[in-house]
């Protein structure tokens, strides 16, 4: 609360934004003139700051207080890298989640923030009034309250905290295109890293976990367990005030919806429960911490992905990458196989009789112990057909580059 | 003339996708509030729309429809990029219909 951001007016912005609430028509008519009239200003000095203060900040955190206003250029500063906590318990959360968020990109991947390159990490809390939602706008994270009757403060929920930074990470990376499948990618490739942040803070193995997105976010008089479900898509909440999850967790049950706002841009933040499933399946199979193994795949894969891909792109990555990584006809790989076949997402060029196979010879609970020959035949059979599909990989590979 | 007011997005969006787009008539409204919301919806439709925030992730955004008479005024901004005089115009149908 130390000082304005952008102070360039004689009453300070923020007083003037309160002052678009008075009760006094006047009052609230020059305040409005006002803010018209130096907005694009402080607009422009806002840009060449945020220019000048974005190289090699090693993911320095900022956090402003909105004072339930809705535009960020008339935030105060609420607690910095280097000053004393604050006695706003919100921004306090804010501040620790985006250090959490930025310690396990570093520490699990060696990222140095959301774009390698060190950059800061600004959060706005106490956004608008009474406001349901926290978003990333492509340069900050901001928060709302929540309006007290259905959503709760923005500010309790790691995973989705880590959510949305993970919008910035696949924003530097993949660059998925937010619409349709790779919008639904998009989407899901910020739970899988919004509950690996969290599952990591936690120390939780596969087992431990809840696989939930967003626990805390509803307020405890509604009756539902969280937003998401990665383990169970479509099992989040189910009440009469909101219904039923809506996410499927396999590709026949993929949502059609119009490529439009009101469409949720083709249903994004429903399909990528195929995805999530997907990468639970295979955390579970390969055991231990999903961030270890699991999360390492998909973190190479978001890497080396298009802006355009399909489920069927991705899907095909996590399997090159898990050879890669892991070796071809590896449990890693053999888990990201199987995962994907079980959510109806098959990888490119493995027949089905040898995918299944190779599912049996990897997940112990599905007949390894007591079908020794079967899999250890299915082990040569998935070996030699990943050679077979590597190969074709390199034959692509080489007709493309020509 | 009448104003429309729908919200779309948001973390909220899968659980809460259907809510009716709100809407008011101003000649329901006393001649202040008639006064000054004209004044309002003026300031927002010559506002330019800010652009650039594109689709910015789970950002929920919002669709001011204005029909006055024959003519009829779409106005969609997001939470990413707003401007100012669509900020105030939000803020003043938001404040109206939680009070209703
Ligand atoms: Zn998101």
């Amino acid at each position: 609360m130390s000082r304005t951001r952008h102070v360039n007016c004689v009453i300070p912005p923020y007083i003037l934004e309160k002052l678009l609430e008075s009760d006094d028509r006047q009052v609230r008519q020059a305040a409005l003139d006002t803010l018209l009239t130096t907005a694009r200003l402080r607009g422009e000095r806002a840009v060449r700051a945020s220019f000048a203060a974005a190289a090699s900040a090693n993911g320095r955190r900022t956090v402003f207080d909105c004072e339930q206003g809705r535009f960020l250029q008339l935030a105060v500063l609420a607690r910095s890298e280097d000053g004393p906590p604050a006695t706003d318990e919100a921004a306090n959360r804010a501040f620790d989640a985006l250090g959490l968020t930025r310690d396990f990109y570093q520490e699990v991947f060696q990222r140095n923030s959301i774009d390698d390159r060190g950059m800061r990490l600004d959060g706005y809390v106490h956004f608008a009034v009474k406001f349901n939602n926290a978003f990333w706008d492509g340069r900050e994270m901001v928060f709302g309250d929540g309006d007290g009757v259905k959503f709760g403060d923005l500010t309790r929920s790691l995973d989705v905290i880590a959510h949305e930074l993970t919008h910035g990470v696949t924003d530097f990376t993949a660059g998925f295109e937010y619409h349709n499948q790779s919008g639904a990618l998009n989407e899901s490739i910020s739970d899988v890293f919004g509950t690996l942040v969290k599952q990591w803070s936690l120390k939780q193995s596969v087992e431990e976990a809840d696989w939930l997105i967003g626990t805390e976010v509803w307020t405890p008089g509604i009756d539902a367990d969280a937003l998401r479900s990665m383990k169970a898509p479509g099992t989040a909440f189910d009440n009469a005030q909101f219904g039923r999850d809506p996410q499927p967790d396999r590709m026949s049950r993929f949502v059609h919806m119009p490529d439009t706002e009101e469409g949720d841009h083709g249903a994004v933040h429903y399909n990528s429960g195929i995805p999530n499933k997907a990468f639970y399946l295979t955390a579970k199979r390969i055991g231990g911490f999903a961030w270890e193994a699991a999360g390492l795949i998909w973190y190479e894969s978001l890497k080396v992905s298009q802006a355009d891909f399909q489920f069927q792109d991705f899907a095909d990555t996590t399997y090159r990458k898990a050879g890669e990584l892991f070796g071809a006809g590896s449990t890693e790989q053999s888990a990201v196989l199987a995962a994907w076949r079980e959510v109806e997402v098959p990888i490119s060029g493995i027949p089905t009789g040898v995918a299944r196979a190779r599912s049996l010879a990897v997940d112990g609970s599905d007949g390894a112990g007591r079908e020794d020959g079967v899999a250890a035949l299915g082990r040569q059979l998935s070996a030699l057909s990943t050679r077979v599909a590597e190969l074709a990989d390199d034959v692509a590979a080489l007709k493309r580059a020509r | 003339m009448k104003v429309t007011l729908a919200t779309y997005g948001g973390q909220a969006a899968v659980a809460d996708p259907r809510l009716p787009p709100r809407e008011l008539d101003s000649d329901a409204l006393p001649g202040n509030a008639a006064a000054e919301l004209s004044r309002l919806v003026a300031q927002a439709v010559a506002a330019p729309q800010e652009g650039g925030g594109g689709r910015a992730a789970d950002a929920m955004s919002y669709t001011i429809t204005v029909e006055d008479g024959a003519r009829s005024t779409v106005l969609t901004q997001s939470d990413a990029a707003m401007s100012l005089a669509f900020a105030a115009l939000l803020t003043w149908l938001e404040k109206y219909f939680a009070k209703r």
